[in-house]
Formats: C-alpha cells, structure tokens, sequence
C-alpha cells in the first residue's frame, strides 16, 4: 500500500489505466511496469502487422510512454470487449459470439469461473462469521483459496504462455474483479487477522492460547451464573477473568490482536462489567471529600492569614519637580483632588 | 504570568540594597553646598531607598526627575504638591495600585548620539566594513532562531518526559487503589507530585530570578516598547525560565509553554547579537557593533518573533506579532530579517522533534503546540454560521473580561499582601495542590464514560469506575498535559464528551487558570485560555443541534471547540492581526482565516468595553511606564511647559568633575540625561543649549579619566573610542564604584566630543500630543523644551508622558512612586 501512494505520479503518467482503485495491487503492478508495457503491445501487435519479438525490442528500447498510449488507444476502441459491451442486449453469451476471441481465452474463463465460486465460498464465510465475530478463525481457508486464484489471474504467464491478467483485471473501466478481490483484502486487512495467523496457514499459538483462557472464563461464568449468584460470581471468577485482561493487554502490546479476540475481549468486559455487575464501585466517597475538602480549605487559610500578618505593601510617592504650575495645570489638580 | 511578583520582582533589588546609604562618596566640602536643597527636601526623599546600589545592572533607577542645582535656580520648596505638605515631613505612602508610575523604570536610548567619536568610527569604517555588519545581521538572526528553536525542543522534551513519568506513576497508583481501596492516597500522591514540581519551579523563579515568573509577554512589550526593564533579557533569567516553564508544566498547574517561549527568544537575541554573556564573564570579541539598544532592540524583536514562531509553528503569526506588540521602529530589511530568524526557528524545532520522534526528515511538527490538522470536509464551515461564530466572539470577549477582572483583583491582592519570595512559593504550592485535587474529585465523580476508540492519542486514559473497556472521559482532559486536552477537544470524534462533562471542565478550569496566572512561576496563559475555549466552544457545538430543529446539519463540535478557543483567547489578550495569523497557521487551515478574524474582532471588541487586555493590566499593575501608540485623545490643551520637569540640571561644556560627580551620586535626583548649555552671562538665567550627555557616558568618561589636566599631561593617553563605551554597555558601573581622588575633584572635563551635539528640543508651546508623537516615532529618551533663545527651560521624559491617561473622569495623572 505504502508503496502504492508514494508512486501515485507515476500512475498518473499511466492513462491506459483509467482504474481510481488501483492501488491495492499496484505495486505488484509497477514492479511488473515494463511487462505490462509489452502486454499492451501484444493486444496492439497484431493489428499493426509487427513481429512479435521485434516489438518487444522496440518497447524496451525506444519507446515512450505518450507512444505506447498513442499505439493502445485504437486498439481500445476497435477491441471486441467494447463491441460487445454495446451488443450486449442482443447477446447474452459473448464467447460464443467471438469464439476466437484473442484475449478471452478458455483458460481466463475458467480462472475467472473458479474465482466466481471461491469468492462466494468466502463471502459466505464471512457473513456467518459476521457476528460474533469468527473472521478469522472461520475464514482463513477460503480467504486463501481466493488469493491463490486471484493471484493465478494476475500472474503475467499462465500455462503455456497464456496471461489473464489484462483480459481479466483491465480491460474496461469498471474492473470489476480486481474491485471486487480488493474489497474483500480490505475487509481481511481492516480486520488484522495476519496478526491471529501463522502465514495464513493456522492460527498462532498466542491465539489458541488466549481462546483457551477466553474458554476458562466462560466456563467459569457459566457455573457460578447458573447458580444465580453474582457477587459469587465476581469473586470467584476474578482471578481467570483477570489472567485473561493481562494476557489480552499483553498481546495489545506486541500487536498480535486481530478482530477476533477484540470482539471476544470486548463480549466478555461488557458481560463482567455490566451483566454481572462486577466493576469496583465507587467506595470511598467519603474519605475523597474529607481530603479534597481539606485541600481546599488550604488556600482559604493562606490567603487569610496573609492577608492579616503580612505587612501591606506601600508605596512612597515621589512628587517629581515641575515648573510652575499656571491656571490650566491647577485644573486637572482640582479635578483629581 | 507575569506578574504578581513582577511587582515585586522588578523591583526587589532596590529594596534590598537600598537600605545601606546614601554611600558618600561625595566628601565634605560639597555637601555643604547641597545643604540649601536638602534642607527643603532631602528629609523626604529617603536617599537610601534611591540610591540601589547595585552592582549588577540597574543603577539609576530615574532617569528623568530633575531638579537642579540649587545654585543655580531658586529652592524647590514653591512647587504644588511637593511634599512639603505631608504631614511629618516624611512621604505619603499608599497601598499599591494601578494608577502609578515606578521609578524602577528607566528608557532605552534609541536615538543614537551622533557625537564626534560616532562620527569619526563611521569615517573609519569601509564600504566592505558596512556589508559585513549587513551580513552578520543576518547570521545573528539565523542563530538567534536556530538556538530558539533549540530551546523550544529541550522544553517540550523534557516536559513530555517529566509528565510522562508523572502520570504513569499515578495512574499505577490509582490503578491499584480502584481495587483494593484507598483512592485518597492516590489523591495526596497526585497533590504532592504536583506540589514539590512546583515548588522547584516557584522556588528557582522567587529566589533566584523574580522577573523570570509569568509568561514575560508584558516584560517583553515593554522592552520592546522602549523601557527598560532590569534583568529581563539576562541569560540567567533564561535559565530560570526554562526551568521553571518545565516544573511548572509538569507539575499540572493550568498553564502552557508558549509564553515563556516568547521572553526565551528575547533573551537569546539579546545575548547572541551581543557576542558576549556579561552573566558568565566571556567576551567572543564579536558582533561589537551591535552592542547598543538601538541595534539590540531589533534582534529582541526578531528573537520574541522567533519564540513565537517556535511556540505555535507560526513563523509569519511570529513576525506579525513582533509588528504588533513591539517595534515602532520598523523597515523592511528589518522584517525580512524577523521573517528568516521566525522561519529558522520553526524549522530548526521541527527538525530536532523529528529526530527526537524518530521520523528524521518528517517536518510536520513545526510548533510547541500542534493543534493537529483539520481536514477540510469535516470542518467546512457555511455562510449562515458566521452569526453564530460572532455571537461565539462576544461570549468570548465576555468570559476573557471575567477572566480579566478576577485575576486583576487578585494580582493586586498579591502585590499587597503576598509580596515575601517564601510566600509566593507556598502560594504556588497550594495552587498546584489544589489542582490536583480539583482535578481528581472531578473525574472521581464523573459518570461520562466512553469506549476506547482504536486512535486515542491520549495515552495517560483513566478507567476508574468505568466499565471494562471505557475510559473516564473527564480524565481525558484533566489527567492531561493542557496541550494533549486542547488536541483532544478540537479532534476527537463527536460523541467523546458530554455536555456535562464539558460544562464542569469549562467553570473549574477557567477559575484554576484565572488563579494560576501571576504566580511566581513561569507559565504563560495562551494554553489555559484555548483551553477553557476549546471546552465551551465544543459544548456550544454540541448543544447547538439540540436548541435547532434540524439538527445534524451542525456538523463538527471541533470546528466550534476551535473557534471558542479563538474567541476565549481573543477575549484574554486582546492581540488582533497576529492572533489570527497565528491561529490560522496553527491549524495550517487558511480558510478558517475569516471566522477566526471575526471572532477576535468581536471579543475584542466586546470585551475592550469592560476592561483592558490582560497583559495591558499587567503592565499597568507594575508601573511601568508604557507609551501607547497615541498621546490621550483629550490632550491637545496641555503643553511641554506643562509636562515637563523643571528645573533642569545642565552641565557645561567645560565642567568641574567635582561637580559631575556630586550630581552623578545625589541620590535623590537620580538623573541620566545633562543638556549640555552654553552659560551665559546672568548667572541665574538657564543657558543656551549645544548638546545632551548621558550619564552614562559620564561614567565611562570619569572611569577612564578623561580629564583635561590629565590630557594636557600625559601626551600619550590613548584616545578614548566609542569602543570604550560600548565595552561597558549595558551594566554601567554605578558612580559609587568609581574613585576620584580629590585632586581629580578639581580637574575639568570636555565634555563637547562625547555629548550628542544634535538633540531634539521642542519650543514650550508643544502640545503634549505633538511631542508625544516626536517621542513615540523617534524613540527618544530625553527631550530638551527650550525657550525661544534657545535656553533649556526645562526636560521631557518619558515618565512625564506615561502619566497622563484617558480615564473615566477625563484626563487623569499618575502619581510616581518609589517601588
């Protein structure tokens, strides 16, 4: 991401891409930069007549950016993909109307397809797990499957040769698979489940942990609810409840939190605090007042004490010459006088 | 704070060594002489109290009554009101108050003294000698700023750090206690922690350096304005300073940094243009030129420019506020050379902070206090606000003038009574004391909890009785730095506060700061007042949904909790351009200019209607001389002959040193100006006047002893150079400390190189606004009134203009008083 805005010119230089939502992907994308200035001119090659490879060194070596866009932009406007957009009302299936279709090949379809079923495999996931909330426990697996998918489709080469990447992701304005894959990794991110995860491949040991003590508590809740008695509840349940507060206040230190154990965290205060009641109460008001009043009166004795010991400061008048005062001056005399 | 022991502090020195003497330096033959104006008047004036023999700085502490040599005029004894009439003899004492004029106070010499020696260096000097004062001009002020912002960074470091452990130690301690019991001692530890910081600070400010206390944002002015206050830009009053702005600080009393940060940057400048600390006895032998008030008076205002660039990040709010506040003497090299110490300064804080916050090269905090960034579409404001930003205005100018009032009344309670150092330490102890305690029954009782929000840039949250998960909201501005509390009114969410909370925190914390300024401390009220500000503007905003019907609309309670601020500032200060130059940068939203501009405007306004500025009392309060930008409107009647003090003690051109120096040491007529007069032929006519001398330069003259008997003698004596002169600058020796032998006594002086030969004099007829104005414009120390020969009839000073004020009852006079 970071490195995404810090090159946010450069992606302006790039108006083959009208993408405002690109930024997730972006860095993979610039690091891909010169390829996917050759990418463009394989869409544009054929139409020009050129050599494959000889285009290729024409790109690396002389061409300029303003070029490239000028050789791409006809290529947009006469590409099927447009046509078919306009067509679409008449033509629900577009790879039948082109079968030899250059860009959209068998092999992107069925990427994109497995996509399909992965993405809704995991939003359905996400929706059950949306309250409490088992993000990241629950989700991981098809969050992982999503991301290989998706990182089949923008993978420059395919199986022999094949990219999907630019039929796929960019090709129109809407780019609605790149859109939607960087919704759900916003979603993912927001979340922090990598820090409750071991490289996505489990979760940690910290976590586990802390959902055993989480389980202590509950258990212990349980047993003392269920007999009915609260303050029992609150006396006995204080040292798990506690153990729990320390290791969740550890584990906000090292930054190893993610949304589940916030949530659970914050379930399990709200019940402590105000379904059973057991925050401190406020006990002493009486000896807070006594001191505080006490404080108080402090100054009172000061200032009065001052007032009445302390010598009062004078101040000498000193009656600076002047020259002989004429009518006037009387004036402002007997004003003030 | 400037200033309750201002009073006291300004002045403690006279009153310590007064008491020893009338130091007779001048032997017996001359005091027979004097014997005639002493009788009428010597039993009144307590010489020892005048005398302040003071070794350090401040000798004379008048330079402007001046009566005469009885022999030459008539006795004193026919003036009105001279003090004769007191009963006993001895004179009137009465408690102090704001209507008089201290005779602590002595004027910078701004207009230079064109004399012969003066001319004969610039002679000396080449074209190459002009461009390199130029050039190191501008190296000064890249070093004043450089070192001001320096300063700024150790202030704020060592705040954050001393607080930081303060508040761990007792939020530990009240962490502990919610458990098991026991919040009470929780409470005394918070008070004693607060207490013994304070007393550090309150100790080092009373003890060692009384002016350092307060904000020195009126000291300043007032240097600035052309009195010179004693001590006020010593580099151990700096010292005292940041210490004691980091004790107080940190110890919680309801204050901020900013100010001190405006008197630092004086002080730097006033040292570094000097190449020179009189304090620690080194002389870098540099930037000698510079070493007179004229040119120390344009580094002081680019230095406080510079301290307030450092203090808000606001280098321009910085210029204008030396514009504004100080110089009336002013050009545009001299403001573009303000400009480059202001911008120095800003960036040289915000480089080290950098560092310091381990993001080197990450320029984004540039001032002391960082009101954070208010992006633009949350805080967007519209037209049919603007009615309600200047109703806020007047709310503004109303509670300032509350603030303004109590804490007059106090001040003069505490000059009067609270006067002795050890008690205005326990002073300030109580006061710290009783914050910490205000401050803890307040979140104590507070029943506003809020959830934890995952930014909370307040890192010290109390939860106290909240439930688990929420924090005290109460405790998010009490069991704060004042900065932090500030930052959090204006940014957090909607929905942080309640009302009520707000509500309490406005009342306590405007009774705390109104009570804390003008302790002995160093602190300054520019947090405490966007503070109380920022509290009620932010409940403004968020009770103004509930008052409309429609109430979403009124987006951002911060948007309001900013302009309270503004208004509540405007309404304690009263400052106009600068102000909202300086709230506008700090906020680095230009948009915001308008309302700002209209909000101080109104409190202004609004709250000139009741009484004056803070700091305006404050000057008032130690009877400082101050001249206004205009003489009193109703004044055009009075002219010099009216003003002026007369007679006047003049000296010839040739002059007996014995007499030079029984004048120099008569203590009660401790002049520093002599019109140099041509005598004429009828003895008791005044003579005709060809030149002005300081006393200072007497001194330096009668130290070197530049005699014309000793000239004729010794071939060889080198010829005394303006050097000499300023080599003494600024600590002249007192004229007790120098030693004429009696044969020197008859020795004459030539006084006609030395003198100013061009002094401005002004016919008897001058109304007072019109000299007023020459004085104003020119910065002038002394002015000669003459007759139409050309005879010295008498003196103005500027006393004699700073006492005439515009009062209820039409034109009013000061009195002078020993203080």
């Amino acid at each position: 991401m970071t490195m995404g805005r810090r090159e946010y010119k450069n992606r302006k230089l790039c108006t083959v891409m009208k993408s405002e939502r690109f930024e997730g992907d972006y860095s993979s994308f610039l690091s891909n930069m010169s390829i996917f200035r050759v990418a463009t001119l394989l869409i544009a090659l054929p139409y020009y007549g050129y050599a494959h490879t000889s285009a290729v060194n024409i790109t690396t070596l002389g061409l300029s950016e303003d070029n490239l866009n000028q050789l791409a932009s006809p290529v947009a406007q006469q590409s099927p993909v447009f046509q078919a957009n306009i067509q679409s009302y008449f033509s629900l299936n577009l790879l039948s109307v082109f079968p030899e279709n250059l860009e959209f090949s068998e092999y992107c379809s069925e990427l994109l397809a497995i996509f399909g079923q992965r993405y809704s495999a995991y939003t359905d996931c996400l929706v059950s797990a949306a309250r409490p909330v088992k993000l990241c426990q629950n989700c991981y697996g098809t969050y992982n499957e999503l991301g290989k998918i998706y990182k089949n489709i923008s993978s420059y080469q395919g199986p022999g040769n094949v990219s999907c990447r630019d039929s796929l992701l960019r090709s129109d304005r809407l780019m609605l698979v790149f859109l939607l894959y960087n919704n759900m990794k916003d979603i993912w991110r927001v979340s922090e489940c990598d820090s409750c995860l071991n490289q996505g491949l489990g979760l940690t040991n910290d976590t586990l942990y802390f959902m055993d003590t989480l389980n202590q508590s509950y258990r212990c809740f349980e047993k003392y609810q269920q007999q009915g008695n609260r303050s029992e509840l609150c006396k006995e349940c204080k040292a798990t409840y506690k153990g729990l507060n320390e290791l969740y206040s550890r584990m906000e230190k090292n930054l190893t939190l993610c949304i589940d154990i916030e949530d659970s965290m914050n379930m399990t205060r709200g019940l402590w605090s105000k379904e059973f009641n057991c925050s401190f109460p406020r006990a002493e008001t009486v000896p807070v007042i006594a001191v505080s009043s006490f404080m108080l009166f402090l100054p009172i004795i000061f200032y009065l004490s001052s007032f009445l010991h302390s010598e009062q400061k004078k101040r000498k008048l000193i009656h600076p010459k002047r020259a002989k005062s004429n009518a006037s001056f009387m004036n402002i005399q007997d004003k003030l006088s | 704070m400037a200033n309750i022991t201002k009073k006291v502090s300004w002045t403690s020195r006279g009153d310590d060594a007064g008491g020893g003497e009338g130091t007779p330096l001048l032997n017996g033959s001359e005091e027979v002489r004097y014997t005639r104006q002493l009788s009428g008047v010597g039993g009144m004036f307590h010489i020892g109290r005048l005398s302040t023999v003071d070794l350090e700085e401040d000798v004379t502490s008048d330079e402007e009554a001046r009566p005469t040599k009885s022999q030459r005029y008539g006795s004193v004894s026919t003036y009105p009101g001279s003090l004769q009439d007191s009963p006993k003899g001895r004179p009137e004492e009465i408690p102090h108050n704001e209507k008089l004029l201290s005779l602590k106070f002595e004027s910078l010499d701004y207009d230079s003294s064109e004399n012969q020696l003066f001319l004969e260096e610039e002679r000396r000097m080449s074209y190459l000698g002009f461009r390199c004062l130029e050039i190191s001009r501008w190296v000064i002020c890249g070093l004043i700023g450089f070192l001001t912002g320096l300063i700024a960074c150790c202030i704020d470091i060592a705040v954050e750090k001393l607080a930081g452990v303060k508040y761990f130690v007792v939020k530990q301690n009240i962490e502990k206690f919610t458990e098991v019991g026991g919040l009470s001692i929780s409470l005394i530890l918070w008070a004693v922690l607060n207490s013994s910081l304070v007393m550090v600070g309150a100790i080092t400010v009373a003890f060692i350096e009384p002016i350092a206390a307060g904000s020195g944002i009126p000291q300043i002015k007032c240097y600035l304005n052309g009195v010179k206050i004693p001590r006020v830009v010593r580099l151990k009053t700096l010292v005292v300073k940041v210490f004691g702005v980091i004790c107080s600080v940190a110890g919680g009393l309801a204050v901020g940094k900013e100010g001190p940060m405006i008197h630092s940057g004086a002080v730097v400048a006033a040292g570094v243009s000097q190449g020179r600390s009189t304090s620690l006895k080194k002389d870098f032998k540099i930037f000698e030129y510079f070493r007179r008030d004229t040119e120390k008076r344009d580094f002081v205002s680019a230095g406080a420019a510079a301290g307030v660039s450092a203090a808000f990040g606001a280098p321009v709010g910085g210029v204008l506020f030396s514009l504004e506040e100080g110089a009336s003497f002013w050009n545009q090299m001299l403001t573009w050379r303000i400009f480059f110490a202001s911008m120095i300064s800003t960036f040289t804080l915000n480089f080290f902070l950098s560092i310091y916050n381990n993001k080197p090269g990450d320029l984004s905090s540039p001032g002391l206090i960082n009101f954070g960034r208010f992006e633009s579409d949350s805080v967007a404001y519209n037209f049919y606000e603007i009615p309600l930003f200047i109703v806020m205005g007047a709310i503004g100018g109303l509670l300032g003038a509350l603030f303004n009032k109590l804490n007059y009344w106090l001040t003069i309670f505490r000059i009067r009574y609270v006067h002795r150092p050890c008690l205005q330490v326990m002073e300030a102890m109580l006061v710290a004391a009783v914050t910490a305690t205000v401050s803890f029954s307040m979140i104590y009782f507070s029943n506003d909890c809020q959830p934890l929000g995952p930014d909370q840039s307040e890192d010290y949250q109390l939860q106290l009785f909240c439930a688990d998960g929420e924090y005290n909201s109460m405790a998010t501005t009490f069991f704060n730095t004042p900065e932090r509390s500030v930052r959090s009114l204006f940014h957090n969410p909607p929905g942080s506060y309640n009302p009520g909370t707000l509500g309490m925190f406005t009342v306590t914390y405007f009774f705390l700061a109104c009570w804390t300024y003008g302790l002995a401390v160093s602190a300054g009220v520019f947090i405490p007042s966007l503070l109380i500000g920022a509290a009620w503007g932010r409940l403004f905003g968020i009770l103004l949904p509930t008052v409309t019907a429609s109430g979403s609309i009124w987006a951002d309670p911060g948007k309001y909790a900013l302009i309270g601020a503004a208004a509540q500032l405007g309404g304690i200060v009263r400052m106009t351009l600068s102000l909202t130059v300086i709230m506008v940068e700090a906020t680095g939203n230009v948009t915001y200019g308008l309302p700002i501009m209209l909000v101080l405007m109104t409190a202004k306004i609004v709250g000139d209607y009741f009484v004056e500025g803070l700091y305006d009392i404050h000057i008032k309060l130690q009877s400082v001389p101050f001249l206004h930008w205009e003489a009193p409107a109703t004044s055009h009647w009075l002219t010099a002959r009216e003003v002026m003090g007369a007679p006047v003690i003049c000296f010839n051109r040739l002059e007996k040193v014995g007499t030079i120096v029984d004048i120099l040491s008569n203590t009660s007529t401790n002049h520093n100006g002599f019109p140099v007069v041509v005598p004429v032929a009828a003895s008791d006519e005044p003579g005709k006047i060809c030149g002005l001398i300081l006393r200072s330069q007497l001194i330096v003259l009668l130290k070197h002893k530049v005699f014309v008997e000793l000239a004729r003698s010794r071939l060889t004596q080198r010829k005394l150079q303006l050097k000499d002169f300023r080599d003494a600058y600024p600590r002249f020796p007192p004229i007790q400390s120098i030693h004429v032998s009696q044969d020197e006594r008859d020795c004459m002086m030539d006084l006609s190189e030395f003198m100013n030969p061009t002094p401005y004099t002004v016919p008897q007829e001058t109304s007072l606004p019109r000299v007023f104005k020459l004085f104003r414009a020119l910065g002038l120390r002394h002015l000669v009134v003459v007759d139409h020969d050309n005879r010295v009839v008498g003196l103005v000073t500027r006393k004699d203009l700073a006492r005439y004020h515009l009062g209820k009852h039409g034109l009013e006079e000061l009195q002078l008083a020993q203080t």
